[in-house]
């Protein structure tokens, strides 16, 4: 007991035990759940019966047995605990910027052991075959000759770098950093909403939450078996370090935007981390081919980049010149094999919209297997049968332009009118090779501490796959949630925030 | 026939600079009738040279300079062989529109058909289009191209000075007036509007004291259509004649900006001003250096603008004319 009281001192609940099982809560009843509504989405942690699942037992029998003050004070050691570490990101508003904390939630999302083993074994899956793809239309272009996905598609589509045709990757891994969005269905199954090959941003995060997550309820944490995250900096290290053929001084740079952009607590953490340089693109030059960066002591040479800024800005001699982030001739070393660039170059190109709707059969078509995560449900327009069952459900139906973003050139069935839907099938009568639907989706709910009480808010799962010499997922993930009520929105520039992801060991 | 062809291209800058860092797309290409038989580059102050073949088959060299400059001077020197083209038909059969399909084409073939930076369809172009009666190409499409090529040589005045090296074919349009660079994309937008590959070449033309509109002392750049029965062919609209014995094709691409002949970037709060020598002579054996100091005018590069906060990179190019 000595023991106990010792390890806890650091924990913002004091002393914590675990109560048992004996107690079951009811949602809609029983404080703290009074207001706690279960709807037609899957639900985290009550079955729709009201019962709580298992793996939400020992948490839930902790929770109702704290009064409503003390989750409140352990919500707000949480928040202080983000503050103090700087953990925020910057608002912009009327030319105003504010710097705020990711709002963050006491309570843990849980992810069983068999989840988790799917979820491993299906993004593991995904991202060698995007990582094909995309050496494929690098390359040969075998996909293209075969028919599989559009030509228009990828020549058409402003990620594609035509710069990097024929240019060798290091373990043929395009993608060495992934982020991908799933969401959980009403049937309770994971499905993949959106890849994230190019700077995903998050993780730290993931790590942050976990140090708060678990300081909240220290002994629920512990009896739970939960997977440790921490060494997620050593295998983001280890991945760097694979894309060089040497093993011994390698230098790696983190290659920020710079202060102002909206992640750059997480390469700073990051870099802290993992031990390495944190660098904008002004400290960098280019000599004979060869990337160094300038230090009081002179120049240092940099063998691998992990890089923040987006290829347009990489380098302003071959992309947008009007980019003051990058470094000039930083192309050319890299295409001379003088400094590796994770993630690669143009890996865009493989997580449009478009594109996505092609992933499944890209994997049938790389690895001769069966998609183990699914998407979103997804109909392509161009093909006759998908395009009859479009026009025919337009009112359910959510149905996007292939190369439009940010909600242009968007039907929403639902909420549409019958006129508006009228000119909307016309529209895709006329070019059905533009467009794609999918059903209005649905986020499962989880469990949130909203001050008064415990409520369901909607949530996602990105989980992070690093892909080198070898590919891994530290077991975890940033589970994002919508903090409104009935919100759909996750993202954190817009009232999003996140929890703690535990994955079970079993 | 053998070309002794000579580049020269000056930097002078208002104040000194540093990190300049320069890709080169200069070196004539060695394909079909024309052969390089010798080529050779310096730059002033000295720098150590690399080089690559980009994926479009164009050599590329670069180089960095890190020490403090005030003037950079880059020579290129080159012979060239350029043997017998091959003869025309008058016309193709109307059949030539269904080759246009899979088993002709290939990757390098689509990517030239999808609108490009400088090459792609605006309203200003569709009026231009409608105007000119060119909406549909009439007849088989080596004598649209033909009929296009004259529409644009007849619709513009050549003059340098209306569009500069980065404008949108849009000003060209509206004014009537510019350069090879902007009937080159004027062509290239209009005819991959049809279905037919269409390709940017940079490189110079011998102008044998000729009618041709273009400026002897600059660099040239036309167009290639794709045509599955004859390959690529090059269209010539600032001049209306096809390309030829005459043409020394350096460099192709989607369109300018894929294939500048010079690009490059450096530091240093000064201005830039750019001028180039051109100079293309049959010759029988290498020619001497003192033949060559044409200097052109000097045309001052577009004052950048200042849209981040620590602008210290200037982007260079020259314009093709």
């Amino acid at each position: 007991m000595q023991h106990e009281v010792f390890a806890n001192t650091e924990d913002f609940g004091g002393p914590d035990i675990v109560a048992g099982t004996g107690r079951v809560s009811k949602p809609g009843v029983d404080a703290p759940y009074a207001n706690y509504e279960l709807g037609k989405p899957f639900d985290e942690m009550f079955a729709p019966d009201g019962q709580a699942r298992a793996p939400y037992a020992a948490i839930d029998s902790r929770v109702s047995s704290l009064p409503l003050e003390e989750l409140n004070r352990r919500q707000q050691a949480v928040e202080q605990s983000f503050l103090h570490q700087g953990i925020t990101f910057t608002v912009y508003n009327d030319n105003q910027a504010t710097e705020r904390i990711i709002p963050t939630d006491l309570l843990p999302r849980i992810v069983t052991a068999r989840e988790w083993d799917r979820i491993e074994r299906g993004l593991t899956q995904r991202i060698h075959a995007l990582n094909l793809f995309l050496r494929d239309i690098y390359n040969d272009g075998r996909v293209l000759k075969d028919g599989v996905i559009p030509r228009s598609m990828i020549y058409g589509s402003k990620h594609y770098r035509r710069e990097m045709r024929g240019i060798p990757v290091p373990h043929g891994a395009y993608v060495n950093i992934c982020g991908s969005d799933l969401i959980r269905n009403e049937a309770g199954d994971f499905v993949v909403l959106e890849d994230n090959l190019r700077v995903p941003s998050g993780v730290s995060y993931m790590l942050a939450n976990r140090d708060v997550a678990r300081r909240a309820f220290p002994a629920v944490f512990r009896s739970m078996g939960v997977r440790p995250i921490e060494h997620y900096p050593l295998e983001l290290l280890a991945t760097l370090r694979s894309l060089t053929p040497f093993h011994e001084d390698v230098s790696i740079a983190i290659l920020t935007p710079g202060v102002f952009n909206s992640a750059y607590f997480e390469h700073a953490f990051l870099a802290r981390q993992m031990g390495v340089e944190l660098v904008e693109g002004r400290d960098l030059l280019i000599n004979d081919n060869v990337v160094y960066t300038r230090t009081t002591s002179g120049l240092k040479r940099i063998d691998v980049i992990y890089r923040r800024i987006d290829d347009d800005f990489i380098d302003p001699l071959i992309f947008r010149e009007d980019s003051a982030l990058g470094v000039p001739g930083l192309f050319n070393a890299y295409r001379a094999g003088n400094v590796m660039i994770a993630n690669a170059l143009g890996t865009g190109v493989a997580d449009d919209k478009a594109v996505y709707a092609y992933v499944p059969r890209l994997i049938r078509y790389y690895l001769a297997e069966e998609p183990i995560l699914d998407n979103v449900e997804t109909f392509l327009c161009r093909e006759e049968k998908s395009l009859q069952h479009v026009l025919g459900n337009l009112d359910k139906l959510v149905v996007k332009a292939v190369g439009e973003s940010g909600g242009y050139g968007m039907l929403i069935g639902p909420h549409a009118s019958q006129k508006e839907r009228e000119d909307f099938a016309e529209k895709i009568r006329a070019d059905p090779e533009n467009y794609i639907a999918q059903p209005t989706i649905q986020l499962s709910t989880a469990p949130t501490f909203v001050g008064n009480g415990i409520e369901a808010r909607h949530v996602d799962l990105r989980p992070f796959i690093l892909h080198g010499a070898e590919t891994k997922l530290v077991p975890g993930a940033l589970t994002r949630v919508a903090l409104k009520r009935g919100s759909l929105v996750v993202n954190s520039s817009q009232g999003g925030g996140s929890k703690d992801t535990w994955v079970l060991s079993q | 026939m053998f070309y002794s062809i000579r580049h020269v291209t000056r930097f002078r800058y208002s104040g000194p600079v540093r990190e300049s860092v320069m890709e080169l797309r200069m070196q004539p290409r060695s394909e079909g009738p024309q052969t390089l038989r010798s080529f050779q580059i310096s730059t002033n102050p000295r720098a150590q040279l690399y080089a690559y073949t980009d994926h479009l088959g164009n050599a590329v060299y670069h180089f960095n300079l890190l020490r403090e400059h005030e003037e950079l001077r880059i020579e290129a020197q080159a012979t060239v062989e350029i043997g017998q083209m091959p003869a025309w038909p008058d016309k193709l059969d109307p059949l030539e529109w269904s080759r246009y399909n899979d088993f002709n084409l290939s990757d390098d073939h689509f990517d030239m058909l999808e609108p490009s930076r400088f090459a792609k369809p605006s309203p200003e172009l569709e009026s231009f289009v409608k105007i000119a009666d060119m909406e549909k190409p009439v007849g088989d499409p080596f004598t649209a191209l033909k009929t296009l090529q004259r529409g644009i040589y007849d619709s513009f005045d050549y003059e340098p000075g209306v569009t500069e090296v980065n404008s949108p074919i849009e000003v060209a349009l509206e004014q009537r007036r510019g350069v090879c660079q902007d009937f080159a994309h004027i062509m290239t937008a209009i005819a991959r509007g049809w279905g037919i590959p269409c390709r940017y070449v940079s490189g110079d033309l011998y102008h044998k004291g000729s009618r041709d509109r273009s400026a002897a002392n600059a660099t040239h750049a036309w167009v290639e259509a794709y045509l599955p029965s004859l390959g690529w062919v090059g269209f010539d609209p600032t001049n209306n004649i096809m390309a030829a014995e005459r043409h020394v094709r350096a460099a192709v691409g989607r369109d300018y900006s894929d294939v500048p002949p010079t690009r490059g970037t450096y530091k240093g709060d000064a201005d830039s001003e750019l001028s180039i020598a051109v100079s293309l002579e049959p010759t029988q054996a290498p020619v001497r250096h003192e033949d060559f100091l044409k200097v052109a005018r000097p045309m001052v590069s577009p004052t950048p603008t200042a849209s981040m906060p620590e602008r210290l990179y200037h982007q260079q190019q020259q314009q093709q004319q």
